[in-house]
């Protein structure tokens, strides 16, 4: 008789704190049952509370890897691009959330982790180890990575500067990106606020686009940024057609 | 049980008592062996911390009655057998443990709600929950056949049988226990008595330990532990008589037999499993104890068949 093999979990003698730090995680029902179950949760919501609206929801319809470009004014970002994945696609969305921000304390790194499924994105030190990450989940088929290029929270509502980085990512890779602008949030949610306020949402998804024949080098990577940046600026403009 | 009869309760109010002056005594030795022998004692006291912790959710979790005790006892097996899938590797099949922690929660539901046409005296579901291993094994042999796969399925579904029956069904017993008419004396005694079996075979070992007890199995577990916390769990129903007045000789030396042999039992079976996969503890969840099925591995051999012997002698409810 042979041996059974046991494929067991690598991190088995972690912690349940350092196991909520680690990425990639492993799988875990319990976790993906509480995640749909607050995503059914947080949909209901953005539609209630704030109206929510999708425009070119066709542009998300692949079962490729994505990388989801937007701009970012509110928490409530994420939570609208989620919202516009299916459901069973929600465990192998990862938004890029900061390290220093989401996985230090204890509640947040449990909604980034459990709630949001958050890849920890080193954005002081260490962001090329932080680009490799994110090409690895990439290489895996049917991977949706989401990225807010500027890095931060806008405080004046604007389109800020795309950070090179994103442009490094997407260079020479065969991965669609999908640019997305997010509409509204500014109003609802700013940074510095403690409540969302009840206003309209709406998130208008861009075709998507492909930057495989793109050399990596210094120029190129920040021309696509910046290229990136005016299609996501682009699509504010886009009204609602229904 | 509720609040308000626990309350008012010798047995509980017992209980808390002997959990406290327990406590108490085993943390004035850490502290007395500290200050003898100056040797390093941290990790020693990072399980009296947890020991501390533990019984303090116990004792709330029992003081606010029968249907919390039952929901704690359901979460608890979830968790522990969520920690057996992860070292198993059951975890990467959603199915096979969908259905695993469906099983659980049905064991815990067939101990809370009356029989539905009132077949069965008390609270709970008695006919059901003896039942429900036959449910959950049938949904787990269906799984294959769904999937219209035959590779590797006998090893999950060996994996997931033995972690419904053993984590989720043999450990459900505990919550069962709460409806008895003595639910107090029961579910405190059985804790109680298997904690400080357990701490017994510990040190015990510690002190007199030479002979391996299962070398190939547990190398640090010797004879002289095993021997010594049989010996207390032999003494303490006489001691804790309080907790079931009804029962005679005949009856309380299966207890301490059940204690005494059940509880090693339990350990030694936790170690063969995790010997065999290869990893020292099932999770490092609880700190200096490791995971939660390394702390009630002993329960789990001992709740069904002290609940069962009691059940033969004296209707449970």
């Amino acid at each position: 008789m042979k041996r059974w093999r046991y494929d067991s979990a690598n991190d088995v003698e972690r912690t349940p704190l350092e196991r909520l730090r680690q990425f990639p995680r492993e799988p875990d029902m319990l976790v993906y049952g509480l995640r749909s179950l607050g995503a059914l949760i947080i949909r209901a919501l953005l539609r209630v509370y704030h109206r929510f609206e999708i425009i070119g929801h066709e542009n998300l319809r692949t079962n490729r890897s994505l990388v989801i470009v937007a701009n970012h004014c509110s928490h409530l970002d994420t939570l609208c691009l989620l919202a516009a994945l299916p459901l069973r696609k929600l465990h192998r969305a990862f938004p890029a959330a900061a390290s220093d921000y989401f996985f230090q304390s204890v509640p947040r790194l449990w909604a980034a982790a459990v709630l949001v499924n958050a890849l920890p994105f080193a954005r002081q030190a260490r962001v090329r180890q932080s680009l490799t990450l994110c090409q690895e989940v990439l290489a895996n088929a049917g991977t949706i990575l989401i990225i807010f290029p500027e890095g931060t929270r806008s405080t004046t509502g604007e389109v800020g500067e795309f950070k090179s980085g994103i442009g490094a990512l997407v260079a020479g890779q065969d991965v669609a990106v999908v640019p997305c602008f997010i509409d509204g949030t500014f109003h609802a949610w700013p940074k510095g606020r403690r409540m969302p306020r009840p206003r309209k949402v709406r998130l208008i998804v861009g075709a998507p686009r492909n930057y495989r024949t793109r050399p990596a080098d210094k120029l190129d990577i920040c021309a696509i940024a910046a290229q990136l940046r005016d299609a996501v600026n682009e699509l504010r403009l886009v009204n609602a057609s229904h | 049980m509720s609040p308000q009869i626990a309350l008012h309760d010798p047995v509980f109010r017992g209980y808390f008592l002997i959990v406290l002056i327990s406590l108490a005594a085993g943390g004035a030795v850490l502290a007395f062996l500290r200050f003898i022998s100056k040797k390093e004692s941290a990790s020693m006291f990072k399980t009296y911390w947890s020991w501390i912790f533990m019984a303090g959710i116990g004792l709330i979790v029992v003081f606010l009655g029968r249907i919390p005790t039952i929901v704690g006892v359901t979460f608890l097996a979830i968790y522990a057998f969520k920690e057996f899938a992860r070292a198993s590797g059951l975890h990467r099949d959603w199915w096979m443990t969908g259905v695993v922690y469906a099983g659980i929660i049905t064991v815990g539901i067939a101990s809370l709600v009356a029989h539905p046409r009132a077949g069965e005296p008390g609270t709970a579901w008695y006919g059901f929950f003896v039942a429900v291993p036959v449910f959950a094994i049938a949904l787990i042999l269906l799984i294959p056949i769904l999937r219209n796969r035959a590779r590797g399925e006998l090893q999950r579904m060996s994996l997931a049988i033995v972690g419904f029956i053993y984590i989720g069904w043999m450990f459900g017993h505990l919550g069962f226990l709460a409806n008895a008419r003595n639910a107090y004396g029961f579910v405190c005694f059985i804790i109680f008595a298997t904690g400080v079996s357990d701490v017994a075979a510990f040190t015990f070992g510690k002190i007199f330990g030479r002979h391996p007890l299962r070398s190939e199995i547990s190398p640090n577990k010797t004879w002289e532990g095993a021997l010594g916390a049989f010996a207390v769990a032999m003494i303490l129903p006489w001691l804790l008589r309080f907790s079931f007045p009804f029962f005679g000789t005949r009856e309380l030396i299966l207890t301490g037999l059940i204690v005494g042999i059940g509880g090693q039992l339990g350990d030694l079976s936790i170690s063969v499993i995790k010997r065999e996969i290869g990893t020292k503890d099932m999770a490092a969840t609880i700190p200096g104890h490791g995971g939660i099925l390394d702390r009630i591995d002993s329960l789990i051999y001992v709740a069904p068949l002290f609940m069962h012997m009691a059940g033969y002698y004296y209707p449970l409810r």
